[in-house]
């Protein structure tokens, strides 16, 4: 296959000068076939006309020639097929004798049929090589003197001259037509082997994209996920073997077929439908997003193809990935199940316990003295701290599961500090600590957030200052950075975070000292929350700290106001 | 003569703590277990002055309760209506129908605080 793609050159360049040679004889043998036989038709017909001439001398050697010149001519165009060289050698002999006998011996010493001498002259420089010329131009000065000498008279010197300068243009022309071909030569060579050399640049590259496709579809074919690729109307140019067993649909159903003949397949369900559906119409699509295929569970990304080049991008079309979430999904789904249960399971006896401690408290049922007070009091303390860790597993859970959501509405940032004094006030003062807080004036007064979501963040941050403060204060300060983010900062005055911790401070059930050497309760969860709750509501959170002298957290979030809101400031 | 209170909670614990706080600021109490027997109550008797209603009960849920049933009837239209419920969303859902939402863990100081506020006062 390859080599056929290459053209069987011979760069030889003797060929092509052979090749001129023959076909030069080839004609004037022909020529010379045709002459002799026109001559001796001629002959014949003259002696038809004048039967009495019959027993001239001159017509019969006429006859004769004719006849040797048609024979020869024949003779020499066989020669040529083997030989050219010698061809030539013998036509040119041919021309010469032939010279000799044209004219009397007088009249070609005298220079009467001279130029018939020039013909092989000048032609054996063309069939033998440029040279030539001097040695016929010298022959035939050698027959002159010869036929002068014999008769005998003086030869013409004027013809001889001739000869020789026939001899020297015939050379010249001849040297520079052969060094014009042989130029010519090593251009047409040069020129053949760049032809070459493209050639078998483009029969390896052929093969070589030959052999990229085929390792590209050997990866396609074993990629566990399903793969479809569309052209830019979306038919299916290409899928590959596990689409086919995750669809459960013969290939020919899926390529060379519109996504639409997909899309109406009875097997999705009306809902996933309209997802593919927008996933075509729109070009922006989430990342990925989950279809129902019978009884699987499909998650489908897809992306747009774009061709990158000088004119710019050109969408090529969208390749789509399939992967088979059915078990996920199902682990999913009872882990939103339990995560609910437990929610309600759980917290329901903690508040029986709650409100039983409450109601001891309270002496609801006659009086108590100090001593069960204080351990009623213990009790409730206890009931709460364990209700705030259960509140952090499950809202890392349902983060984890990604079922906690943000949900934005107008809300007053001065409320989340009163809320703040309200919950934290009594347990930063049983620490002997002092919580204050500011609001900087460039702060809306109405703005919108998730304030639940707001509170437990901030609730977070100073529940941690509280727990490694021993003495000092902790200060919460809410505050405008630059147009379109706001910012929640808690500082405290505590033991401060080694500077190797710091990277890991935000990671789930972690703590500064180890499991092994706790001193401080709690999952360490607080932090990793509060990071979470951040990057859902497209925040950043990040901390600066020295070890003892204390921490600063500062989120900061973006930062919208009601309309009607805006109205107002924009009236003020 | 002291103002009804409805307390449909299907927890026994936690419906026996509720009752203790609104009796001590003196209402008189009446406990309902089950959605469906909240229904058939709240459409027949003595309209109660104030409703304690969890959202998370058996046979009809506590959102169908005040969407279809409370806010429906004439005679409920002046009871104060509180919703209990673990799922701070879900509070979030009918703070329009209700007066007030209290997310569980409810504290039976807290209770007994509100209710007591909310009660005529003599």
């Amino acid at each position: 296959m390859q080599k056929s793609l290459i053209p069987d050159i011979n760069p030889d360049p003797t060929d092509s000068e052979e090749i001129r040679r023959r076909g030069l004889i080839r004609i004037l043998a022909l020529g010379l076939l045709v002459l002799s036989l026109l001559a001796l038709m001629t002959i014949i017909v003259f002696l038809f006309i004048y039967p009495e001439q019959w027993h001239d001398k001159e017509i019969l050697l006429a006859i004769v020639s004719s006849i040797a010149a048609t024979i020869t001519s024949v003779v020499i165009y066989q020669i040529n097929k083997y030989s050219s060289k010698t061809a030539s050698l013998l036509l040119l002999l041919l021309f010469v004798t032939a010279s000799i006998f044209s004219d009397t011996p007088e009249q070609l010493a005298d220079g009467r049929s001279l130029f018939i001498f020039t013909i092989p002259i000048a032609i054996s420089s063309l069939l033998l090589f440029p040279l030539a010329s001097f040695i016929f131009a010298a022959l035939s000065s050698i027959i002159i003197v010869f036929l002068a000498h014999s008769v005998p008279t003086t030869p013409n010197p004027v013809a001889i001259v001739g000869f020789f300068m026939l001899a020297i243009v015939s050379w010249l022309s001849a040297s520079s037509l052969d060094r014009a071909l042989r130029e010519l030569r090593v251009i047409n060579a040069n020129l053949d082997q760049v032809v070459i050399e493209r050639t078998q640049a483009l029969a390896e590259s052929l093969s070589r994209e030959r052999i990229e496709a085929g390792r590209n579809q050997a990866i396609l074919n074993c990629i566990a996920d399903g793969v479809v690729v569309f052209d830019r109307k979306w038919n299916a140019i290409l899928a590959n073997p596990a689409l086919k067993g995750m669809l459960d649909l013969p290939i020919e159903l899926i390529v060379n077929k519109n996504f639409r003949d997909l899309i109406e397949h009875p097997r999705l369900s009306p809902r996933s439908r309209g997802l593919l559906y927008a996933m075509m119409e729109h070009d922006t699509q989430p990342p990925s997003f989950r279809v129902e295929w019978g009884r699987k569970t499909l998650s489908i990304s897809a992306a747009q193809v774009y061709d990158h080049s000088k004119d710019g991008d050109t969408n090529l079309g969208t390749v789509t990935v399939f992967r088979d979430f059915t078990r996920e999904a199902e682990v999913e789904r009872l882990k939103s199940t339990f995560v609910a249960i437990v929610s309600h399971e759980l917290r329901t006896p903690l508040n029986a316990i709650l409100g039983y401690a409450e109601m001891f408290k309270e002496s609801v049922y006659g009086p108590m003295n100090q001593k069960q007070v204080n351990m009623a009091e213990r009790i409730m303390k206890n009931t709460q701290r364990l209700l705030g860790l259960i509140n952090d597993l499950l809202d890392q859970a349902q983060m984890e599961a990604g079922k906690l959501t943000i949900q934005m509405a107008p809300m007053k940032p001065a409320e989340l500090l009163e809320n703040v004094h309200s919950v934290l006030d009594q347990s930063v003062q049983e620490k002997g600590l002092r919580l204050t807080s500011e609001i900087e004036d460039n702060l809306p007064e109405v703005i919108n957030g998730d304030s639940a979501r707001l509170q437990q963040i901030l609730v977070n941050l100073v529940n941690n200052g509280v727990k490694f403060t021993d003495h000092g204060v902790l200060h919460v300060r809410l505050f405008c950075p630059y147009s379109g983010r706001w910012g929640i900062e808690v500082s405290d005055t505590g033991r401060g975070i080694p500077e190797s911790e710091l990277p890991y401070i935000f990671d789930t059930f972690r703590q500064v000292d180890g499991a092994a050497t706790r001193v401080h309760g709690g999952f360490g969860l607080g932090l990793s929350i509060v990071k979470q709750l951040v990057n859902l509501m497209n925040g950043e959170v990040k901390v600066k700290s020295k070890v003892d002298r204390g921490s600063t957290f500062t989120v900061t979030l973006p930062l919208t106001v009601p309309e009607a809101d805006m109205e107002k400031r924009r009236m003020l | 003569m002291s103002e009804l209170a409805l307390i449909i909670e299907d927890d026994e614990d936690l419906a026996h703590i509720f009752a203790e706080a609104l009796r001590g600021v003196g209402f008189e109490v009446e406990l309902l277990a089950d959605g469906q027997a909240a229904r058939e109550r709240l459409t027949k008797g003595t309209a109660p002055y104030l409703i304690l209603l969890d959202m998370h009960i058996p046979h009809v849920s506590g959102g169908d309760l005040l969407t279809h049933v409370i806010r429906k009837d004439e005679r409920l239209a002046k009871a104060i209506v509180i919703i209990t419920t673990a799922d701070a969303r879900m509070g979030d859902a009918y703070t329009d129908l209700a007066d007030f939402v209290m997310v569980k863990p409810i504290s039976f100081i807290q209770l007994r605080d509100l209710t007591s506020r909310l009660k005529p006062k003599d």
